[in-house]
């Protein structure tokens, strides 16, 4: 019995530590500290939609582990349907594709040095105090 | 070498040289290179008739194509947009397909004015940017080839967010000249007081769509205008009202898509409704669903149409006399000449997504009609069962 507790709580933990190394916190460059937004707001900034705060969504390149992250847990989509949805978008000249960064130190000091600038960061990354987090997903 | 292969030749130049130099785009932001392209190869299994143009040898010229986009930014508001596309295929004239100004007075409000796309239904803006679809063609019996793909005027966008849901209405007015083919004839239309209202709303995983179009339709038939003035001296005004060359269009679209990360269902349903000859009224759907499984996509589509004509009048009397009845059967043949273009279509696909920006897709469709019908098909034989597999590979690049 102890050996299955054993193997329980370690099936346990190990299950928390991949959650944890999954949780994505979006980030903003705001003077508004308190300011959380929903998934669907999110997902919505990140889809081309300015929401009335002025943020300006910042992205990283398909590649990047955060990105497939993200796309699987916020926007709920593929990436080859992500980028299908930018192809249309974008020829149809409704919404313009947001700016991407090329890894997550990179999106880091944009977010710094960019004021509106949103991206999406692992939560485990140490965020220096003049960004807020608005949004957290595990 | 015709006309529309050095448009093609000159298209696909630009846009090797802009892919060539991609610090052209990207030392001015205000400046944008950006494009597309598709190589559709297709064969008919079928020697007795042609669908779409493909028989029962392999083509490539059908459906492929390359675009390029500038955009540039004027000011923060203020943006001009163009876009020159090459066809390969003979029925889409090469040329600049977009040309307009967008003026952005708030995050919500988006003006824009020039020449721009149709946006009839839900892919049809994008009906040329197969990388933005999952099937290899969008399917005839929802997607009529006949509908024109741009007009000339103003589109108004509103976007309106909340924290459940997001809407978007658009508002368009405009007008319409140029050649298209209708009912397997090619003939000089004009659309004026073309306007249109489209709703859409995306809601958790939903994402549906309703518009409605309406424009009034002058084509130049002469021979057919001749006779309608001919039957309409002698006082046969009925089968002269039947055979108007003008009239009132509408367009009845709603669409719904639901997606996941593991699969999508999507569907969509027209009605279009013409009030004069040689464009009949129209219902169509399509209804697809695939599965992903990153890089590749599979899925399977049904869509169905029917169509319908207006019947021909009887005030001519039959069997008076010689003069009266050949200029009755004269009547009678213009209506039994019009093909009748009722089909349904099973499709089976995958899509292979390469790289960001390029796929591949291979598709099979079998594409039905009655026996008595043309139900889209090019008949090369009359013994033809009005039945045929269509295969499709498609290269999509969008850069």
């Amino acid at each position: 019995m102890k050996i299955l507790l054993i193997i329980v709580g370690f099936i346990s933990l190990s299950g928390s530590i991949c959650f944890a190394n999954n949780a994505i916190t979006v980030v903003a460059n705001t003077q508004d500290r308190g300011m959380l937004l929903s998934r669907h707001e999110v997902r919505n900034l990140f889809m081309g939609t300015r929401l009335g705060y002025n943020f300006i969504a910042i992205t990283l390149p398909p590649e990047n582990q955060t990105r497939v992250i993200f796309n699987t847990k916020v926007i709920g989509l593929t990436e080859s349907r992500i980028q299908s949805y930018w192809a249309q978008m974008r020829f149809t000249g409704r919404k313009k594709i947001p700016r991407e960064v090329a890894s997550e130190q990179l999106m880091l000091e944009y977010l710094q040095n960019n004021k509106g600038a949103v991206g999406y960061l692992p939560a485990s990354l140490t965020l220096p105090d003049d960004l807020t987090v608005i949004y957290t997903i595990l | 070498m015709p006309w529309r292969l050095w448009n093609f030749v000159l298209v696909f130049g630009l846009a090797l040289l802009c892919n060539a130099h991609p610090i052209y785009a990207e030392t001015s932001d205000k400046l944008q290179f950006s494009g597309f392209a598709r190589v559709v190869l297709g064969y008919l299994d079928d020697k007795n008739a042609e669908y779409l143009n493909y028989d029962n040898s392999l083509s490539i010229d059908n459906e492929s194509l390359i675009g390029l986009q500038a955009d540039y930014q004027m000011m923060d508001s203020l943006a001009v947009t163009g876009q020159l596309i090459g066809h390969s295929g003979e029925q889409r004239d090469s040329g600049i397909e977009w040309l307009y100004l967008t003026y952005t007075p708030t995050n919500a409000l988006k003006l824009k004015l020039g020449r721009q796309r149709t946006p009839f239904l839900n892919y049809s803006d994008v009906i040329d940017v197969g990388y933005a679809y999952p099937w290899a063609t969008l399917p005839q019996q929802t997607y009529p080839r006949h509908f024109f793909s741009n007009f000339d005027g103003l589109m108004a966008s509103y976007e309106i967010p909340s924290t459940l849901f997001l809407m978007n209405i658009e508002g368009y007015w405009g007008y319409f000249k140029d050649k298209v083919v209708v009912s397997e004839r090619e003939m000089e239309a004009k659309t004026t007081g073309f306007h249109g209202l489209i709703s859409h709303i995306s809601f958790k995983n939903w994402n549906l769509r309703g518009s409605y179009h309406q424009g009034t339709t002058s084509v130049t038939l002469d021979d057919v205008t001749q006779f309608s003035g001919l039957l309409s001296q002698l006082g046969f005004s009925q089968s002269a009202d039947s055979l108007a060359t003008t009239g009132v269009t509408e367009v009845f679209q709603f669409s719904a898509n639901y997606e996941t990360v593991d699969y999508f269902v999507r569907g969509e349903l027209n009605r279009i409704k013409a009030d004069f000859i040689f464009v009949p009224d129209t219902d169509g759907y399509f209804l697809s669903t695939g599965y992903n499984y990153f890089p590749f996509s599979s899925y399977i589509s049904y869509s169905k149409n029917t169509t319908d004509y207006e019947q021909p009048a009887s005030d001519i009397p039959i069997g008076l006399s010689p003069v009266l009845d050949g200029l009755a059967y004269s009547y009678l043949n213009i209506f039994e000449q019009l093909p009748v273009n009722s089909s349904e279509a099973y499709t089976l696909g995958t899509r292979w997504d390469l790289q960001p920006g390029l796929a591949l897709k291979g598709e099979v469709s079998l594409i039905k009609g009655a026996d008595n019908e043309s139900a889209f098909f090019n008949i090369k034989d009359t013994a033809f069962d009005r039945e045929a597999l269509l295969y499709l590979i498609a290269l999509e690049w969008v850069f």
